[in-house]
């Protein structure tokens, strides 16, 4: 687009800008306001104002081509805020993607009717607007997929919280019932949380229930006896539970050392045991 | 007694702490091993406690000195004992540990 016409361009949109803005509030009616109520009325009216004040600031600009220019920027800035907002709303991508085509659409109508120029006839025109919310629309998809990506790890971290609950079963025991896959990065992760558990809590034994374990390999198998000896030089007590025989014949298969580890055959073995270390006698009520 | 690097207090009934000062040079581990238990010999100390609490990292240097103090005291029939060991140290030291260490640990010094 010549320098030329990006000036008559940002005449008329200076001059018509009420009316233009005006006409887009329309387009962000249809979308925000009709079903979903996702924005009222004066949002919408702000929010075409702000996008026409954007759009004068970037063919003001030294070079209204250059993707790197603080207006350009700003414009990009504002879809991926705008996106942002109405997804945190419960708004669905397709709609503010959808909403953007139009406002390109609308935003061209616009300027027909109040220029008197035909600008569908106008190849040069046409290809910057595309190009430009081309981009425009980028900007929706990459604040789509980094909403996403955040929403995804944190339902990950909450996940890995309730797989592995550690709880203070008793003054200075804990226990940790693993349950599912033990991977190497979820080992870890238990492990730096136990560890901080037991520094916070000054617990003196720790019963690790493995009931819910299924399947184990070499690796694993490491990070387990690693967590043990963490634990321990800690200064706690570690008693591993609930091993299955499948487990056990792995461990041995691995030649894992087990030498120093405490393990009993259930959750209620190994909490007995953390008990009888620790001096605590649990009796039934004399009748 | 002064100890470079060290500082060793009587805590009653034969037990002492020792507490690492950031001053503390392990690479001149023998003059002050030798000095530590000189001075656990002479008071008759039967526990000596090591407190970590100040280190987020026990390296392999740092672990052999321990082991070595706690060899040293275990031939003049002295248990040692590290205490407040911090999780990332825990961590890092269960990481490459191969055997059973010569001291003991413990979360803290017993009431």
């Amino acid at each position: 687009m010549t320098q030329e016409f990006s000036e008559k361009l940002v005449t008329l949109f200076s001059l018509k800008i009420g009316n233009i803005s005006g006409q887009l509030e329309e387009t962000g009616r249809e979308f925000f306001c009709a079903d979903n109520k996702l924005m009222d009325e004066d949002e919408i009216a702000d929010l075409s104002c702000e996008f026409v004040n954007l759009i004068v600031g970037l063919l003001s600009a030294k070079d209204p081509n250059k993707r790197t220019s603080p207006q350009f920027h700003a414009l990009e800035m504002f879809f991926s805020g705008f996106a942002q907002r109405m997804l945190m709303r419960g708004g669905n991508v397709e709609d503010v993607v959808r909403y953007a085509q139009q406002l390109q659409y609308s935003l061209i109508t616009a300027l027909e009717s109040d220029s008197g120029i035909i600008f569908t006839q106008s190849r040069s025109v046409l290809l910057y607007f595309a190009q430009l919310f081309d981009e425009l629309i980028m900007a929706i998809f990459r604040t789509y997929l980094g909403e996403r990506e955040r929403t995804l790890k944190a339902q990950e971290a909450e996940l890995r919280e309730t797989s592995t609950p550690i709880t203070e079963i008793w003054d200075g025991v804990l226990t940790l019932p693993i349950i599912g896959t033990l991977d190497s990065s979820r080992t870890m992760l238990v492990m730096e949380a136990l560890l901080n558990r037991i520094a916070k809590d000054h617990a003196r034994a720790v019963v690790m229930d493995l009931t819910g374990v299924k399947n184990i390999d070499s690796q694993v198998s490491h990070h387990l006896i690693q967590m043990v000896r963490a634990v321990q030089l800690m200064g706690a007590d570690a008693i591993i539970t609930g091993i299955h025989p499948e487990i056990a014949r792995a461990l041995v298969s691995l030649n894992i050392d087990l030498t120093g580890i405490t393990t009993r055959a259930s959750l209620s073995d190994g909490l007995k045991e953390a008990f009888l270390r620790m001096g605590i006698q649990v009796s039934h009520k004399a009748v | 007694m002064s100890i470079p690097g060290i500082h060793l207090t009587c805590i009653g009934r034969g037990n002492y702490l020792l507490e690492p000062l950031r001053s503390l040079n392990i690479q001149n581990s023998g003059q002050i091993m030798q000095d530590v238990v000189a001075l656990l010999q002479q008071e008759k100390a039967r526990r000596l406690y090591y407190d970590l609490n100040g280190l987020p990292v026990i390296d392999p240097a740092y672990y052999d000195w321990l082991d070595k103090l706690a060899r040293i005291c275990l031939t003049v029939n002295i248990k040692m004992i590290c205490i407040n060991m911090q999780p990332t140290a825990a961590f890092t030291l269960s990481s490459f540990l191969a055997g059973k260490p010569a001291f003991a640990t413990a979360l803290g010094v017993p009431d």
